[in-house]
């Protein structure tokens, strides 16, 4: 990957994954409304947006960080299991997305239910602010993972480097 | 080759293991305890939803575009 591609692959990287945590800060929001309001009609809307924001900015947002997420680290030096903060960052962003993938259909049952629910009932729905607030959780975690970079190669890339300084200095 | 030192795992991997062993023994006891129903919904009669269960697999939801009238517990 030469050097303008790969900066431009980086930045579209960074604005989907920065936009990812966006997106789940901006539904923790709602979740936080849909919890504390007590207007049915705010309470409502809160799950109606909570639904759109999950399906049209978290999931697409979420895969196409997976996805270029994918492209950086193949393209670049930093392979995909060389290192131990790729390797556990691409690890909790599939799990993430699979959770996320698996959450968001009982989040739209609910918003459905929200449409047609009366008060007493819209209560009884609750909130949604354990999935989001892990979620947001494990994304910092990544999102430290890739700004600080620790060292440390896992054994795959322990033995890819020493083969390299093998071929290197027969 | 000899001179090579043996390989070891990087401490804070060895913590960061820790630490997310910690907390899904946590959550799986929260689960197991029925603390731990923790998703949206769970105030509601049990069948409808946060119950783990792919619930709007089988009602035919997915999507923000698709509304069903179906209304289970009015």
């Amino acid at each position: 990957m030469t050097s303008g591609i790969r900066k431009f692959a980086l930045s579209v990287h960074v604005t989907f994954s920065v936009g990812w945590i966006g997106a789940v800060v901006a539904y923790l929001a709602l979740g936080i409304s849909a919890v504390t309001m007590q207007d049915t009609q705010t309470v409502r809307a809160a799950w109606i947006a909570m639904d759109l924001i999950g399906w049209l900015a978290i999931v697409p947002l979420a895969i196409a960080a997976l996805l270029t997420g994918l492209v950086m680290s193949l393209g670049t030096r930093w392979g995909l299991f060389r290192h131990y903060w790729v390797l556990i960052s691409l690890v909790l962003t599939i799990v993430s997305t699979v959770v996320l993938l698996l959450h968001m259909p009982t989040v739209s049952m609910l918003a459905d239910m929200a449409q047609a629910a009366n008060g007493a009932h819209l209560a009884a729905l609750g909130g949604d602010l354990f999935h989001p607030g892990v979620g947001l959780a494990v994304l910092l975690v990544i999102m430290a993972l890739n700004v600080y970079k620790p060292r440390g190669l896992t054994r795959y890339g322990w033995r890819k480097q020493h083969e390299q300084r093998t071929v290197s200095q027969p | 080759m000899a001179d090579l030192p043996p390989y070891t795992t990087p401490r804070w991997v060895k913590v960061l293991g820790i630490i997310a062993l910690v907390l899904v023994l946590l959550l799986a006891i929260l689960h197991l305890t029925g603390v731990g129903n923790l998703g949206p919904g769970r105030h509601m009669p049990s069948g409808h939803a946060g119950d783990g269960s792919p619930v709007s697999m089988t009602v035919g939801h997915g999507s923000p575009i698709a509304h069903a009238d179906h209304q289970p517990w009015l």
